[in-house]
């Protein structure tokens, strides 16, 4: 399993679309800055193909602007 | 959230992912703020604030309930109650430690054959009803009565009203708010011709004087004291504290003055004297809104079996009133009750003053008096001669002791000659109860049977052979105590007790019944200011314990009243208060509807139009008002009663066999009893057991030293206390003090059975008692 | 005519600024302290958040390291769940009185107490003078009859979203607005006596979290839903 979580920047003006994309997508909680227009995502998904495609997903959110990766945790065993 | 919670250490890792982001975040962005994500890392979200009405004292002070995993946790005041505006009392703070003493009665229990058995809820009810019938079957419907309390909630004393009086057919119904606040009732109906006080817990925002009429303020209604101290510091407000023993109030009053048991009528009096004499009367007042009457004098005492007294009321004219108070001089006054002429003067002069605003504060003092109604009567003369009434600020308030004195003993009438709305006596009021009852007319006894102390009485010779008590402790508090003990053991005496721990009262019971109490079910109480309050049922009650309500409703149907009590279990109480509410349609007395009070902190009855009225009986307030700026209602008239009331002596004054006063009464630790706040570990250990008060000088004289044996002998019997001098309180010489909270040394076994003869209220706080070191 | 109407002008000018005066004299003085009830959820009062700053440079230059005072151990011994008041843990003075100056001689300021050897704690509402309403005295050890109540406990200290931002204030603030008096000094607890009490606006940057009826009252924003 694998849990990471990213400061992400939305385009600006569009906090509050990208917030309910990402809000809409399985394996993410977000939680908003109430004064600045950063958002924190944490995504836990449970294998590695999983996590991949659900970057690549996030990628693609077109109110999204960069996306920074702060840690990760990733714990194979139980 | 999205995510399963798979683990704990899942759920640990996801939230030191945020944390380290939200880290990185401040400090790349300083200031940057996550508040729900920060208020949401405090641990403290798993209590739940639910308010209710406090479960002790008439103040009535709104609380919140801390729950937490189905207990009670925390208390904190209610800030949105008006009454006490976020502060409480010791016992307030700590009152939900009452429900887990580990002695709770959990489940009815039988007596056979001298020992109790334990049996299930259905066969205790069972047993009830049958018992009931089959005693109403062989000594008539006169012979089953139920006593209940101040602390039943309104629909408890609803039903227990609508079953005896309705579907039975007898007046044997009582409550020990018989002994705490009958006094006041009659006070009221005579002088107003309508039960309660006419002024709100707001006059103490607008007074600039308090009287205080023999009330220990500061340890009985010690949040309304606050509030008091709280003016005197914002407003420079003074304290007038008026009674026959030194106490805390007397310690903190601008002025305390003392005076001889009994001679509160005669200073009473005096003060009229002193504002008539002086030109203080307001002239326009009295000519528009007062009549004067006097009524029967040397009227008894009350200490014989089957005794009875009728008043007769008769009009006279404010001359001949004058005359009368001729002989009530301040110089005259000074030597029947120890109070100075200068005091006598300067009292009046406050209530005289027309530019001051005066509230006069009483409760036991002026209730357990043989001369209660009397007293009561005199100080609404006093205001009513000044006008000072029914405004913001000038107010005769008439303070209660238990939650529910006025909601429902008062308000729903559980007392022998009450209905909820008006008298048994009454034809038209009878017609109305048997209507909402669904009842025929026939079945209310039209003749009021025996109040409390006569019902005791009636048990003892026989006339009584079944009772049900209710949430009240009648073997503590009952005065001269051995009679009626002895009297319920008697032979053939059938005692059902409903509480929820053992106390002195279980130990007579042929069948206890395990009660929930307060935030344990569902129900109202009503305060002195005429404020009901709702609370919601929050936690469980102890193993088979039901409602004193559903437990009423449950007997009432296994005596075959199915269809009067066809309530539903989880909506009972909404339904039986909204048949109550069909009593007092009106806008003298309109009650709140439920969704009101459980939205608010309580509302103030009389409620019309979505308001409390404040002030009643000012058409300024008032919506019930129909004539000129005052309106007294009450009276077919619309005029208040000035009463013609002399000093006469008390029962049992001391002499030379019995040369001391003895003055019952409480302590702030303890509320009443005992049965719950002795069990509230903080409260216990700052007061374990009770004590007689003497005088310093009286205890210097005969060698008695502070904790030493001392032995009360009265005619009715004697007890050894521990010697309390100069502590909680200081009698005057010639005095002492017990409170009677502890049922280990029961006071009430030598105090005297003597009562006001209108209100049948004993007098708890005068009787002649001998000294002797033990 | 025009020298009558000036004087004229000029009397009614002086009447109306007496009768001002002394009507607003008389307004001032009646009914100042009536509360009215709002319908909407009371905030926790803010008077009395400054109350003892001019303590707080003394409180400053204290040590902060001394184990003189209390710990939160003993602090907690005394209250039956967290927020009940405290009884009294030494014997009283004037058993008549309801406190009062009694009390109020060492609980105002505080201060080292040799009868007791400690510093007195400070009470942080020493406007309500009837001490005695809630706070009693221990005469005696043992109990009527067992109590199995179990009372709400203190959170935890110091929990924060985030390593080093302000912890929040997790009590009720009604008789508590006066954050000194429990959180600088002497007589404090040393786990939540304060580090910079010389920053007297607390609640600049600790946020109350203690609601008022329902903890689901919490504030919280609606939710995010736009259009698309």
């Amino acid at each position: 399993m694998s849990i990471k979580s990213y400061i992400v920047h939305p385009v600006p003006g569009r906090k509050s679309q990208l917030i309910f994309q990402l809000s809409k997508m399985s394996s993410c909680e977000v939680v908003a800055a109430e004064n600045k227009d950063i958002l924190i995502l944490v995504t836990d998904t449970s294998t590695k193909e999983e996590d991949d495609e659900l970057l690549s997903k996030i990628n693609e959110l077109d109110h999204l602007s960069m996306l920074t990766m702060v840690s990760g945790f990733n714990t194979t065993s139980n | 959230m999205i995510f399963n919670e798979l683990s704990n250490r899942r759920t640990f890792l996801r939230r030191m992912a945020k944390l380290s982001a939200m880290a990185a975040a401040t400090a790349m962005f300083p200031g940057i703020m996550f508040p729900n994500e920060q208020l949401a890392a405090i641990p403290n979200g798993s209590i739940d604030w639910k308010k209710a009405p406090c479960r002790f004292c008439g103040v009535g002070c709104g609380v919140l309930v801390g729950i937490q995993q189905g207990k009670a946790v925390a208390v904190k005041g209610d800030p949105k109650s008006s009454v006490n505006k976020g502060l409480c009392c010791v016992k307030g703070y700590h009152s939900i430690m009452a429900l887990y003493g580990a002695d709770r009665l959990t489940k009815p229990l039988v007596k056979e054959n001298g020992k109790y058995v334990e049996k299930t809820m259905d066969e205790a009810l069972q047993l009830i009803a049958e018992k009931m019938k089959e005693t109403i079957k062989d000594y008539g419907k006169d012979s089953v009565s139920i006593y209940g309390s101040g602390q039943w909630t309104i629909p408890d004393g609803y039903v227990a009203s609508k079953l005896f009086k309705g579907c039975i057919g007898t007046n044997n119904v009582e409550a020990n708010a018989r002994l705490c606040m009958a006094s006041a009732v009659t006070g009221f109906m005579s002088s107003f011709g309508i039960d309660e006080p006419m002024g709100c817990y707001e006059d103490i925002d607008h007074a600039n004087v308090f009287v205080l009429w023999g009330n220990n303020m500061a340890e009985m209604h010690p949040v309304l004291f606050s509030r008091l101290l709280d003016q005197r510091m914002n407003r420079g407000s003074k304290i007038v504290d008026f009674a026959t023993r030194t106490t805390r109030t007397s310690t903190a009053a601008d002025k305390s003055i003392m005076f001889k048991p009994q001679t509160d009528l005669a200073v009473a009096n005096s003060i009229c004297y002193e504002i008539v004499n002086n030109g203080w009367v307001n002239e326009r007042f009295i000519e528009n809104h007062c009549n004067f009457s006097k009524g029967l004098t040397n009227i008894g005492y009350g200490m014989e079996d089957k005794y009875s007294f009728q008043d007769k009321p008769e009009m006279i004219d404010f001359d001949t009133y004058k005359e009368f108070l001729k002989d009530y001089s301040p110089e005259k006054v000074e030597k029947i009750s120890g109070v100075s002429a200068r005091d006598i003067k300067y009292m009046a002069s406050l209530y005289g003053d027309p530019n001051v605003k005066v509230m006069s504060l009483w409760c036991m003092g002026a209730n357990q008096h043989t001369r209660g109604t009397w007293i009561n009567n005199l100080i609404y003369n006093i205001h009513l001669l000044t006008g000072k009434i029914s405004s913001p600020g000038n107010s005769p308030f008439s303070l209660t002791g238990q939650p529910s004195a006025c909601g429902t003993v008062r308000e729903v009438g559980t007392l022998t000659h009450k209905l909820p709305h008006g008298v048994v006596m009454n034809e038209e009021h009878r017609k109305e109860a048997a209507k909402i009852w669904d009842v025929p007319i026939n079945n209310i006894d039209p003749k009021p049977s025996y109040h409390t102390v006569e019902m005791f009485r009636a048990l003892d010779r026989g006339e009584i052979r079944f009772m049900w008590i209710q949430v009240t402790n009648p073997m503590v508090t009952m005065p001269k105590l051995k009679r009626y003990r002895d009297a319920a053991k008697k032979e053939g005496r059938f005692i059902v007790v409903s509480d929820i721990y053992p106390t002195p009262t279980t130990d007579i019971a042929d069948v206890i019944l395990p009660s929930a109490c307060w935030i344990e079910r569902e129900g109202m109480y009503g305060n002195s200011e005429r404020r009901t309050q709702y609370f919601e049922q929050m936690i469980e009650p102890p193993g088979q314990a039901i409602s004193d309500t559903w437990q009423i409703v449950e007997v009432a149907r296994r005596m075959g009243f199915g269809k009067q009590f066809a309530y539903k279990k989880e909506t009972h109480i909404e339904e039986i208060y909204n048949e109550y509410r069909r009593f007092h349609d009106n806008k003298k007395h309109n009650m709140a509807p439920l969704e009101v009070l459980k939205s608010q902190p309580g509302a103030m009855w009389p409620y019309v139009d979505g308001k409390s009225t404040k002030w009643r009986f000012n058409a300024a307030y008032d919506p019930a008002c129909t004539q000129g700026e005052f309106d007294f209602y009450g009276k077919p008239d619309h005029r208040a009663v000035i009463w013609q009331r002399p000093y006469e002596q008390a029962a049992e004054e001391p002499d030379a066999d019995y040369p001391f006063w003895l003055n019952t009464g409480r302590v702030i630790e303890h509320w009443h009893t005992g049965s719950m706040t002795r069990r509230i570990p903080v409260l216990h250990k700052a007061m374990p057991q009770a004590y007689v008060e003497l005088n310093p000088e009286d205890a210097m004289k005969m060698g008695i030293q502070n904790g030493d044996p001392v032995k009360l002998t009265s005619r009715r019997g004697d007890i050894i206390l521990p010697a309390s001098i100069n502590e909680r309180g200081m009698p005057v010489r010639g005095q002492v003090f017990v409170p009677f909270f502890d049922e280990g040394m029961l006071i009430n076994e030598i105090t005297l059975d003597a009562f006001c003869p209108i209100s049948k209220q004993p007098d708890y706080k005068k009787c002649a008692v001998k000294i002797t070191k033990a | 005519m025009k020298r009558l109407f000036i004087i004229g002008l000029f009397l009614s000018m002086v009447v109306a600024v007496f009768t001002t005066s002394i009507f607003s004299y008389q307004t001032s003085k009646e009914g100042a302290n009536v509360v009215e009830q709002s319908n909407g959820i009371l905030l926790p009062q803010e008077a009395g958040v400054f109350e003892r700053f001019y303590s707080s440079t003394h409180y400053a230059e204290m040590p902060m390291s001394d184990d003189s005072g209390r710990n939160l151990d003993d602090y907690y011994a005394n209250r039956a769940y967290y927020g009940a008041p405290p009884y009294i843990p030494h014997e009283v003075v004037d058993e008549i009185s309801i406190g009062a100056d009694n009390c109020l001689k060492c609980h105002k300021n505080g201060g080292w107490v040799p009868k007791f050897e400690a510093y007195a704690p400070v009470v942080p509402h020493p406007e309500k003078t009837s001490c005695r309403q809630c706070h009693v005295t221990n005469k005696s050890e043992g109990v009527f009859k067992v109590n199995e109540f179990q009372g709400a406990r203190a959170p935890q200290l110091s929990i924060t979203a985030l390593p080093g931002s302000p912890p929040a204030i997790p009590h009720a603030l009604f008789m508590r607005e006066n954050c000194l008096s429990c959180h600088a000094g002497p007589s404090t607890p040393s786990e939540i006596r304060v580090s910079h009490p010389e920053r007297v606006n607390c609640r600049q940057c600790h946020a109350h979290n203690e609601t008022s009826v329902s903890i689901n009252n919490v504030f919280a924003r609606d939710g995010y839903q736009v259009d698309q």
